[in-house]
């Protein structure tokens, strides 16, 4: 195991080398001089070089990407472009919120997807089954703006169940009176792929010879469903949850800015409205590091789920 | 603390902030739909952010509240400037008596306001290391001051010591600025924003986290600050206080007002809660929902709570919803590059040569804004006539425009000029070359509305069209390097004065402001002369003459100038949007709210 894991983050290194050089190019390329968005409403010659300078946007192509180099081996990525915050005090401050909806919006859409996805599973082919799928495709098929406009309207602006956005002062506050809208879309939009993905899982396993042995044995179904067949779903299910996690992390930008939330998801959003490379830098190389982590953490997970995986 | 402790405790901070970080009593709920960049006057370059300073710093100068057109008023100075007879001159004596909010760079000491204050943050704007958006608001101005730059560009260190010829303390509460040469508009200046006041302590102890620790000796103070999310003010309690005493004139919204407001000591609220929600349904959801007080930003959704006629819908006017309809001080242009080539290449829309200057104004004729303002601006919006807009010194309301709307004729001026159709349907050269124009626009909704619109003017005079996209910050570099052929440019007051819309047009200006790369010897000729007029017929009649200089060349189509929607609760009192202030806080009063 240990060699496996030495190997594979051996591997990370070249995979890096391709994100760095990758977003490097791409904003060299397609991302805006940013001088002209710093240097005001009448900007001259002399103060676009001069910004350009204090950036360093007009050292070579060279120069940069060795700073940038530098900047990753020591996870300083200095300050905002536009703002002079600190790129590691915005990721710092932006994380809690995040957090505080996306781990529950992940916990509850991972049990009601698992439940759902075992109960269509254990009953496919019936009425149930393929109503589900039929809702859960079409559910699907909406996009996420739909939900966040209808929830937001019906919610909390018609039944005033909850705020239509904001963020409170308190833990307690934030997530359960403003982050709760936001969980309820989040869990709305992911559910159905879940249920979908999920009962393939459940299917594989329902078909496998070990259920049809531990029902030979005399087990209940209840049994059979949530000791045997959920224990070995479960592997690709934490492997899925733990791959969306990063790009949740940067992904969640429709909510939070419809909601008011003050998550790295926005913060990614503005950077790339402003040009702003320090964070687009950062955002890339650690959800690049997160993914590759996680990637490796889901693999040892495998194992240590089912002690039958060989780790080459 | 070192980054990663620093972190850490950041993060654990993000979770939850201090409950005490929220002021009580009456707290006005308003929203911003961009985010802020931050609160040191000298290095920020966005509204927004110019919106908060306004209510932290004080400036020396500021606005009557209710005098229209905009009329200058003391603020921090005891008084008006005292001018020196050569115009070259200015003399302020500060208000004694005022003080910085309370802040640990003071170490408990009360801090005063000083001339020397002033004369810092005005040195701060010249410094190359706050690579300061405004610096253009005195680059070029005050003796002394750009050589001092000059040197610190070579040295790498802005001296903030060295003796300047034209930025002179005499004593604590005397500031003498001398200018190179006369400026009529330079108290305008001194009003702006963010020309308020820093503490040079707190500048250098809080360094580079300056924009997030603004110490300044106005109303406000910040009170909680999550970066794009939540800015919370609080009112200074150090604060000198002001009587609400403005003349209404006869403005009978304004003498309600006055009636309301008169005699209070200012601020009269608490603090200010300002939410950051880039959504239109956001913001308005809210506002309907009580959770915001007063709402500008709602263009978008305008025709659900308005009438054709611009006022306020029955069932809002019901609920005690108040509505302050005003123009802003702001044009916005179609602007065709004069420039006889961009780059190597020859510019079909560019020079002084006739038929170039017939291609343009049929371009113009055919160009319907009234289609504009109904379809994109949602008839929020007034057709700008004239390049000075209301409520600006020297806006004439009597001006009609050269340039009428006119697809018929615009195709029969082309015919006259050469510009013959092709097999395709489309027009070529008067020498028979291939024509395209290109127009460039943002990749935003909003400007793909205004391509369909170009488009469809174009395709009624058998133009060629070619959109080209670009980011905002390549837009603005290419409009900068006059590589832009043809499109869509604003400009918001900085100051309500003429001048600052006449410039826009000024041949020396291009690369900075002139957009068009416009330079007609006729135009700038005049506009010497006009920028050392004070506002009066005299410099009336030039704007006047300069206008229809620009409109024979055909260097820009106007377009509008976008109405201001304030919203407000039934609770709110007071409240009138001013022309050039950027906040009207100091000003208005919250009554007790109703349960909702």
């Amino acid at each position: 195991m240990l060699a496996y894991t030495l190997r594979r983050l051996w591997q990370f290194i070249p995979t890096l080398a391709g994100v760095v050089l990758l977003v490097f190019f791409l904003f060299n390329w397609i991302g805006g001089d940013p001088a002209y968005l710093l240097a005001g409403k009448i900007p001259n010659p002399e103060t676009i070089a001069n910004i350009r300078r204090q950036l360093g946007v007009d050292e070579p192509y060279a120069v940069q990407l060795w700073i940038f180099l530098k900047q990753i081996l020591t996870g300083d990525f200095g300050v905002s472009w536009s703002t002079n915050e600190r790129v590691s005090d915005i990721f710092a401050t932006r994380l809690g919120p995040s957090v505080t909806v996306l781990i529950p919006l992940l916990m509850i859409s991972t049990l009601l997807g698992m439940a759902a996805a075992m109960l269509v599973a254990y009953v496919r082919g019936s009425l149930t089954d393929r109503s589900v799928m039929v809702a859960c495709t079409v559910a699907q098929s909406v996009s996420i703006l739909v939900y966040i406009l209808v929830f937001q309207y019906f919610f909390a602006y018609q039944l005033g169940w909850f705020p239509v956005q904001g963020w409170g002062v308190t833990f307690a506050d934030n997530l359960f009176r403003y982050a709760v809208l936001a969980i309820v879309v989040g869990v709305a939009v992911s559910l159905a792929p879940d249920i979908r993905l999920y009962r393939t899982f459940f299917l594989d396993e329902i078909n496998q010879d070990y259920v049809r042995t531990a029902r030979a044995k005399g087990l209940s179904e209840a049994r059979v469903m949530w000791v045997h067949v959920l224990r070995n779903a479960a592997i690709p299910i934490v492997t899925n949850i733990l791959l969306q996690l990063p790009g949740l992390l940067a992904g969640a930008f429709l909510i939070e800015r419809f909601f008011g939330i003050p998550g790295i998801g926005r913060e990614v959003i503005l950077a790339v409205e402003r040009s702003d490379f320090p964070i687009i830098k950062a955002v890339t190389v650690y959800v690049a590091i997160a993914t590759m982590v996680v990637n490796l953490v889901a693999d040892l997970l495998y194992k240590a789920i089912d002690p039958r995986v060989q780790l080459k | 603390m070192n980054t990663a402790a620093r972190s850490l405790a950041l993060l654990l901070l993000s979770f939850a902030a201090a409950a005490s970080a929220q002021p009580e009593g009456k707290v006005l709920r308003v929203t911003f739909q961009v985010a802020e960049t931050g609160f040191d006057p000298a290095r920020v370059h966005d509204y927004y952010s110019g919106i908060v300073i306004e209510a932290i710093y004080d400036t020396l100068l500021t606005y009557d509240y209710l005098a229209r057109p905009a009329k200058l008023v003391p603020n921090a100075a005891a008084a008006m400037p005292e001018v020196s007879a050569d115009g070259r001159t200015y003399t302020f004596r500060i208000r004694k008596g005022i003080y910085f909010a309370e802040d640990p760079v003071f170490k408990g000491k009360r801090r005063e306001l000083t001339a020397q204050d002033f004369a810092y943050s005005i040195r701060r704007f010249y410094d190359p290391r706050n690579r300061s958006p405004y610096a253009f608001l005195f680059t070029g101005k005050i003796v002394g001051m750009d050589e001092l730059a000059e040197q610190a560009k070579k040295s790498g260190r802005f001296d903030y010591q060295a003796p300047v010829a034209g930025l002179q303390t005499p004593d604590s509460h005397t500031l003498v600025i001398r200018l190179k040469q006369p400026d009529i508009n330079f108290p305008y200046v001194v009003a702006f924003p963010l020309t308020g006041a820093v503490a040079r302590e707190a500048i250098e102890a809080y360094g580079d986290e300056s924009p997030s620790h603004p110490v300044g000796s106005g109303p406000f103070l910040l009170k909680r600050y999550v970066r794009s999310s939540k800015i919370v003010l609080a009112r200074n309690p150090g604060y000198r206080g002001k009587t609400w005493n403005f003349d209404p004139g006869d403005n009978p919204r304004f003498k309600q007002i006055a009636e309301r407001m008169r005699g209070k000591r200012l601020p009269a609220i608490d603090g200010v809660e300002i939410s950051i929600m880039e959504e239109t349904q956001s913001r308005w959801l809210a506002f309907q929902r009580a959770e915001t007080d007063i709402e500008y930003q709602l263009w978008d959704v305008a025709p659900t709570f308005m009438t054709d006629d611009g006022r306020l819908k029955p069932e809002f006017v019901r609920r005690g919803i108040q509505l302050d309809r005003t123009v802003d001080a702001e044009i916005t242009y179609l602007a065709f590059n004069m420039q006889d080539r961009i780059g190597d290449t020859p510019n079909p829309v560019g020079g002084f040569r006739k038929e170039r200057i017939a291609l343009r104004r049929a371009i113009a004729m055919a160009y319907n804004v009234d289609d504009q303002i109904r379809i994109i601006r949602k008839g929020q919006a007034i057709r700008a006539q004239y390049p000075i807009p209301p409520g600006v010194a020297g806006h004439d309301p009597k001006y009609v425009g050269l340039i009428p709307y006119d697809p018929r004729a615009a195709n029969a001026l082309l015919d006259r000029y050469g510009y013959k159709r092709g097999a395709d349907g489309y027009r070529r050269q008067p020498n028979g070359e291939p024509l395209v124009i290109r127009y460039t626009s943002t990749p935003t909704e909003r400007d793909r509305q205004f391509d369909e619109l170009t488009k469809r003017a174009l395709d009624t005079i058998g133009l060629r069209m070619e959109i080209q996209k670009e980011r905002f910050p390549e837009y603005l570099k290419a409009q900068k390097q006059c590589r832009v052929m043809m499109g869509v440019a604003a400009w918001i007051a900085d100051y309500p004065d003429g001048d600052n819309f006449m410039q826009l047009l000024y041949g020396p200006n291009i690369h900075e402001s002139n957009n068009a790369c416009y330079d007609s010897p006729e135009f700038n000729r005049r506009y010497q002369r006009s920028s050392q007029l004070p506002a009066g017929p005299e410099r009336d009649g030039l704007y006047h003459e300069m206008t229809r200089i620009m409109e024979t060349d055909s260097a820009w189509l106007l377009l509008d100038s976008r109405m201001r929607n304030a919203l407000q609760q039934p609770w709110v009192v007071g409240f009138t949007k001013h022309p050039v202030l950027h906040v009207e806080w100091l000003y208005l009063d919250i009554d007790p709210k109703p349960a909702y």
